[in-house]
């Protein structure tokens, strides 16, 4: 016992020992550097921390990123929120990735009063109702939508099938505004099956989508099991073009899908090629000195959803929390690093939307379809 | 004769206090529970035993010390600290409840995921006003009785601890027709059966979006009522007869059975007990997050109350009440270790996930040095405290 409580002791006093810089501007990051999704926390940090390196400074003062990990956890998400504001008196959140964790920050941003911007939390509901949560990414629906206009307008499609993943809420949003929009457009869709993301066979799915002979096969989901569906789909002699959503971007995705995933069509949130910005072409140049490869799409929606709070905080003038809020919810014709950015009435940003095709082991940019 | 064995195991292996009053080794809860019988019956309470009687105003004022300590932090400590308090005492109650099919009965359940997911989305679907509802469920509308439904917070508590309890009691007929590790696979079976029901239930859980917008109904006094009351039931259970037939089946099901124990009806009580706790945890928990979805209610949710238990100490309710508040506050004290510090001269930049090694590296240790966990089967009571303070007070002398 003692041993135990000597070691809880030492950070204590340690605890005391140390002190920080005060006159800083603290903004909170709460991201899943450990668990289930630490992947995306990860790229998201490298983002965020490109992004300050761009704006270190707002107001006259220097801002401190200050990172807390939630384990890719809902408790541990509402528990690093309460630290942030309550300990470290930050004056906003940024983070998480992973919207089931952004659910249980979100409320007790809501509470304190305090600004919340997630960077990649594409769920509706994280943003419904709420004044002081926001998100620098285009939800669900809207990215389901872009998918159906470029099937039905850009590949001529008529028919298509969709496969459903049913245990996410992201590929559940996707197929249904796929679907609204698709049938909208005149097209239709003539079968929509479901799978479990953790599956491993979907000959069955593929055989029933096989005898209705669809021109595209929508499978709005992440890339384990797009890669996979893509291979047996060509095993079975599917040749049909495939279009998917954001879930699909991820070196995995060549590297399980091989062959069969050329061609692939895929919507996301940022391309080298299609930036517009003086912010984007500085974050795409830093990033490529640091890491010599293509930046990734979290990380830039990191970068905005830092840049995003950064703008407000500037025009608010002050650092008082809902003067930030309220610039927040004002921001129109943001310069972003994804893009020229507009929040909308529901929070969410609304910006154009980037289509991608798979060649080889890379992709390439197809288009941007603004909102 | 099974139970006598236990006892006589108990008193040989030093865990009974010395002192010729306790010579039944009677726990101060079942005291308090039998004494209230008899306050009840005729106000006897002059005839009590002197001892008996100190034995209860030592734990009426250690509650209301702790009482007086929640009234205390509810109004003057910070936000941060409340929320960790509130998780303290709903680990203490899924761990205490889950102690009690897993160290005191000796059953290996993988369960607890389950009932706490049903307990969670029972009560919250019970609390939500419809309109809050109406814009939660945006794939499909709710099905019918449950949108129009919206109870206070302890009914729909008491009818999620039962639904799970009743859950429990349905799944216990297949479930005890199998033994150790068996048991464990179909519980872990049951757990994944009640996910994937709410991934897909979208009509009535709102599926992999999850239920947003609970009311935030769990404060200091309910989490910690509820704590307080589970531990002294399930101690009083622990300690009766009841306890004593569920040790039993720990030590030596067939042992048992033989002496003439129903297992099976033991069993069941235990796993259905644990159950109803669980579920009234769950939905703590649910109202304490204010959001839930099936991904909170995975295997790793079992697996941390598995190592509260284990360290802790299998078998003792002392035990997992420790080693809850030591998961609860543990994680958030290792932060320190995360962060950039300025130490001297050397600055130390941040680390993420360095406190889940130094947290792996101090179970570690536990489970080195403490094999049977932090306390083995000892379990609190006043004897050890009094013996303890009576022997200082010797020295002294």
């Amino acid at each position: 016992m003692r041993i135990i409580l000597r070691i809880f002791l030492v950070p204590f006093l340690l605890w005391s020992l140390v002190s920080r810089a005060e006159d800083m501007i603290k903004i909170g990051v709460i991201l899943s550097m450990t668990g289930g999704t630490a992947a995306f926390g990860e790229v998201t940090w490298t983002g965020m921390r490109i992004g300050r390196s761009i704006r270190p400074n707002v107001l006259g003062k220097e801002v401190e990123l200050i990172l807390v990990d939630d384990k890719s956890d809902k408790i541990e998400s509402a528990n690093a929120a309460q630290r942030l504001i309550q300990k470290e008196k930050v004056i906003g959140i940024l983070g998480d990735v992973a919207s089931s964790n952004s659910l249980a920050i979100a409320p007790i941003a809501e509470e304190n009063h305090i600004p919340h911007i997630s960077p990649a939390s594409t769920n509706p509901i994280v943003t419904l109702n709420r004044k002081y949560v926001f998100r620098a990414c285009f939800i669900d629906p809207f990215q389901g939508e872009v998918m159906a206009k470029f099937a039905y307008n850009d590949l001529g499609a008529k028919k298509a099938a969709v496969l459903m993943d049913i245990g996410q809420d992201y590929s559940v949003g996707l197929s249904n505004a796929f679907q609204k929009t698709f049938t909208k457009l005149g097209g239709k869709v003539i079968s929509r099956v479901n799978y479990l993301s953790g599956d491993q066979d979907f000959t069955a799915q593929l055989t029933a989508i096989k005898e209705t002979n669809p021109d595209v096969i929508a499978i709005p989901g992440y890339y384990t099991e797009i890669a996979l569906i893509a291979k047996q789909a060509r095993e079975l002699g599917i040749k049909t073009t495939l279009i998917s959503g954001d879930g699909a971007e991820a070196p995995e995705l060549t590297e399980i899908g091989g062959k069969a995933v050329e061609g692939l069509y895929y919507t996301t949130h940022f391309d080298e090629k299609a930036i517009s910005t003086p912010l984007g072409k500085k974050y795409v140049e830093i990033f490529r000195k640091k890491y010599n490869h293509a930046p990734d799409a979290l990380g830039a929606l990191g970068a905005d959803a830092y840049l995003i709070m950064l703008d407000a905080i500037e025009r608010a003038g002050s650092t008082d929390p809902e003067k930030i809020r309220d610039e927040i919810e004002k921001t129109k014709d943001f310069q972003g690093v994804t893009g020229v950015i507009f929040i909308d009435s529901n929070h969410n940003a609304v910006k154009n939307v980037v289509i991608r095709q798979v060649k080889g082991k890379e992709s390439v940019y197809v288009s941007s379809v603004n909102p | 004769m099974v139970v006598k064995r236990e006892r006589d195991r108990e008193s040989s292996s030093g865990l009974q206090p010395r002192i010729e009053r306790a010579r039944d080794g009677t726990p101060t809860i079942l005291v308090l529970f039998r004494t209230c019988k008899f306050v009840l019956i005729g106000g006897l309470v002059i005839a009590m035993k002197r001892e008996n009687l100190v034995k209860i105003t030592a734990t009426f004022l250690s509650l209301l010390a702790l009482l007086g300590f929640l009234k205390w932090t509810n109004s003057y400590a910070s936000p941060y600290i409340v929320q960790i308090l509130n998780l303290t005492a709903i680990y203490i109650i899924l761990s205490t409840s889950y102690n009690l099919v897993n160290g005191v009965t000796g059953q290996f359940s993988l369960g607890p995921n389950a009932f706490m997911a049903i307990g969670a989305y029972a009560s919250a679907l019970l609390t939500m006003t419809p309109a809050e509802k109406e814009i939660t469920f945006i794939i499909e509308p709710i099905i019918s009785p449950l949108d129009k439904i919206a109870l206070t917070f302890l009914p729909s508590l008491l009818i999620a601890g039962v639904v799970t309890a009743l859950f429990a009691f349905l799944i216990s007929f297949p479930v005890f027709r199998v033994r150790g590790d068996y048991l464990a696979i179909v519980t872990l079976g049951f757990g994944e059966i009640v996910r994937v029901f709410a991934t897909n239930a979208t009509s009535i859980t709102n599926g992999s979006l999850g239920l947003k917008g609970i009311k935030q109904l769990t404060s200091l006094w309910w989490s910690w009522s509820w704590a307080i009351f589970t531990v002294f039931c399930l101690v009083g259970l622990v300690q009766s007869s009841y306890g004593r037939a569920m040790k039993a089946i720990r030590e030596d099901e067939t042992a048992a059975q033989a002496m003439g124990i129903n297992t099976f009806r033991y069993k069941m009580l235990a796993f259905v007990i644990s159950a109803f706790f669980q579920g009234i945890g769950g939905g703590l928990l649910a109202h304490l997050l204010t959001t839930i979805d099936p991904k909170l209610f995975t295997f790793l949710f079992t697996f941390n109350l598995l190592i509260i238990i284990v360290a802790g100490g299998l078998g003792s309710m002392t035990g997992s009440v420790i080693g809850a508040v030591i998961f609860a506050w543990g994680f958030e004290f290792l932060r320190w270790f995360e962060e950039p510090h300025q130490i001297g001269g050397v600055f130390i930049p941040e680390i993420p996930g360095m406190r889940m090694v130094i947290f792996s590296l101090l179970l570690i240790l536990i489970m080195l040095f403490f094999r049977r966990g932090i306390t083995g089967r000892w379990e609190f009571s006043w004897d050890w405290v009094f013996n303890k303070l009576g022997k200082k007070i010797r020295v002294t002398n």
